[in-house]
């Protein structure tokens, strides 16, 4: 279902948003002079500390439940980008509480008490059958008093989810300068009976759906670059073959079934070669295969087994598992199979490297203190960082699209759970509260 | 009348003493060799008798070894027959026996290669493989929790492997041995400490075909 989408006018020139970053970076003590593309600043991997920008959200005005259906949805999705801290119209001042709807920018002066640096304010209305959901949003800068940016979404009222992930990318594209994950969904298992199915939720751990339901053990899926299909492994015929399987769960179709492994399929950036875990001779080999499953060829040479290759962004490398040296670690290779260097060198257990899509930092599994955990690194071994501490085991960590979140499984609270932390490792929250242990993330592209 | 009677009497009574009289010294010959050749035949029946009975006996005897031997192998194929489990995993293709008597292997934590204090499961094994030809069995790789999935498969694979290269070198054809890796999906003891961990960490033998 579609969503159409109209700017709003802007009552205003809508001037450059450098001054307000410059303002927002003052009242942060930032002493780098800001400009837009040093809006990450606030995303810096290396800051000591959770630099979040304090958002008001007014009331919004709207006909029936719809509303503050939208208003908790937003809310929920601008706390877990990790770039926001939510202040909630129930924590205004008195005078403020009551009022709802879109301000005038002539009376934005009176939104100063709010203590926020922005203002998110909103309308909603059911419209004519209360099947067409109309919704206006508009960003307010509480420091230079203007606009932002104001946006209508219409769609059906079955669209008012996707409708909240998109105003929420709006917002964290506004004030971090790159479009927020938050219409992104993850893939990952559920350990049910004996088996374990393919479950997709959206990035706020809601519209959960069970993907396969076909009692056998379905392990490591991945998102095709379309996003329109999953690949699974599965031992639906007494190995562990590769299938796919689109989001309605339908059309399964099994790709690849060489006797022996067919795992961990990862696409090179240009969607036309699938990086994969083939079995050869008794053990597992990395191999490159054209992405309709032709032309299959070995890339990986030693005498190790080799696991979890995952493509850089720039299609030239990938990095893999490899026990070659007598423990696993993981290196990085030329695409063609060439150039092999060794990238971690701490501890004698590395394993499920993860290429961030920006290109700059490979995050991974490692043992530390008999604990697993997980870490992340500069291409070229540089800049070792530990992300996870001392709570329980952590491991399959996978990149968001834009390389600002890494999600992973632990089992901190009891069972393994999907958890989502931001890259330097704050903000770290389970995906939701669903029942069953939960593995083997996998991070989709956008879906706006 | 009477006297032509006579006659033929005194005849007749005159050639029965001839007879009695010309016959003794003969029939004194014949039966001595009589005797002495009815002796010899009796004794050798009675040996040949013995020798027939120890014969006999003796083949009665390895008629019941062997018979015994057959009872034996009949109930030892009947202890492996009866050993077979059918086994029918949801989700997942066929039918396969698990028997007890085809055992288990148990790895070291990361490790594939067959500890040595297994090579007599895996020789007890093979017996069992060499003395019923038509069995094909299937390897799977077990890994514990421990560690990612992905890389645990690929252990899975190697622990499978390493098993059959053992079972080959002690003479088991490649034919019959199938490998597959589970890596931590299957753990045999679900708990989180040494104990189950050690247990999940094996090499498990499933019969394809009997």
């Amino acid at each position: 279902m579609k969503i159409r989408l109209k700017l709003e006018p802007l009552p205003f020139r809508n001037k450059s948003m450098v001054p307000w970053l410059l303002a927002a970076s003052i009242l942060l003590s930032s002493p780098a002079l800001p400009s837009l593309a040093e809006a990450r600043v606030y995303l810096d991997i290396n800051a000591p500390t959770l630099v979040q920008i304090p958002i008001v959200m007014s009331k919004w005005k709207a006909d029936g439940k719809t509303g503050p259906a939208i208003y908790e949805a937003l809310s929920k999705n601008l706390t877990l980008s990790g770039f926001f801290r939510v202040i909630e119209y129930g924590q205004l001042p008195a005078s403020l509480q009551r009022k709802e709807g879109i301000p005038d920018t002539v009376v934005l002066q009176e939104w100063m008490p709010a203590g926020g640096e922005v203002l998110l304010a909103g309308e909603a209305s059911l419209e004519p059958q209360g099947l067409q959901l109309r919704v206006r949003c508009h960003l307010f800068d509480l420091v230079e008093q203007k606009q932002v940016f104001g946006k209508v979404y219409e769609g059906h009222v079955q669209t008012l989810r996707q409708m909240v992930h998109q105003i929420a990318d709006e917002v964290v594209l506004h004030v971090t300068g790159e479009r927020g994950v938050h219409t992104t969904k993850l893939a990952y298992t559920v350990a049910q009976g004996t088996g374990k199915e393919v479950f997709v939720a959206d990035f706020d751990g809601g519209s959960v759906k069970q993907i396969t339901q076909n009692q056998s053990i379905n392990v490591s899926p991945a998102w095709s670059p379309d996003g329109r299909r999953i690949a699974f492994t599965s031992y639906l015929k007494r190995n562990p073959d590769l299938y796919f399987i689109d989001l309605e769960g339908r059309n399964l179709q099994r790709f690849s079934s060489a006797p022996g492994l067919n795992l961990a399929p990862s696409w090179s950036p240009d969607g036309k070669q699938i990086a994969l875990m083939i079995g050869m001779e008794g053990k597992s080999e990395i191999a490159v295969m054209d992405a309709n499953g032709g032309n299959l060829r070995k890339l990986t040479k030693s005498h190790g087994n080799e696991a979890s290759p995952s493509w850089s962004s720039d299609g030239k490398s990938i990095a893999f598992v490899s026990d070659r040296s007598g423990s696993p670690q993981v290196y990085v290779m030329a695409s063609d199979g060439s150039n092999v260097r060794r990238l971690t060198y701490e501890g004698n257990y590395n394993t499920n490297p993860s290429w961030s899509p920006k290109g700059d930092r490979i995050a991974y599994c490692g043992r530390a203190g008999g604990r697993f955990e997980i870490f992340a690194l500069r291409p070229d071994g540089s800049a070792l960082q530990r992300l996870t501490q001392n709570s329980g085991n952590n491991e399959n960590p996978c990149w968001s699209p834009d390389g600002r979140y890494l999600a992973f499984s632990s089992t901190r609270s009891g069972g393994s759970k999907i958890y989502v932390m931001n890259v330097n490792g704050f903000n770290q929250r389970p995906l939701n509260s669903s029942k069953g242990a939960e593995s083997n993330p996998a991070w989709s592209r956008r879906f706006n | 009348m009477s006297r032509k009677r006579c006659t033929l009497i005194i005849l007749s009574l005159l050639c029965f003493a001839f007879v009695l009289a010309g016959c003794p010294k003969k029939t004194v010959t014949m039966d001595e060799a009589a005797m002495k050749g009815s002796d010899a035949a009796a004794a050798e029946r009675e040996r040949q008798a013995r020798l027939e009975a120890e014969r006999a006996k003796q083949e009665q005897e390895l008629r019941a070894r062997e018979e015994a031997a057959r009872k034996a192998q009949a109930e030892k194929d009947k202890e492996f027959e009866k050993s077979l489990v059918a086994k029918k995993e949801p989700g997942i293709e066929g039918e396969v026996f698990e028997s007890s008597l085809l055992k288990d292997i148990r790895y070291d934590f990361d490790k594939y290669d067959v500890r040595p204090e297994d090579i007599d499961t895996l020789k007890q094994n093979a017996a069992l493989l060499a003395k019923y030809p038509r069995v094909k069995i299937q390897i799977e790789g077990h890994c514990d929790e421990r560690g990612t999935a992905q890389y645990n498969l690929a252990l899975g694979e190697r622990r499978a492997n390493s098993a059959r290269q053992y079972l080959m070198t002690l003479g088991i054809s490649a034919d019959r041995l199938a490998t597959i890796s589970y890596g931590e999906e299957k753990p045999m003891d679900p708990g989180h400490n040494e104990e189950a961990w050690s247990k999940n960490r094996r090499a498990h033998f499933v019969i394809l075909s009997k």
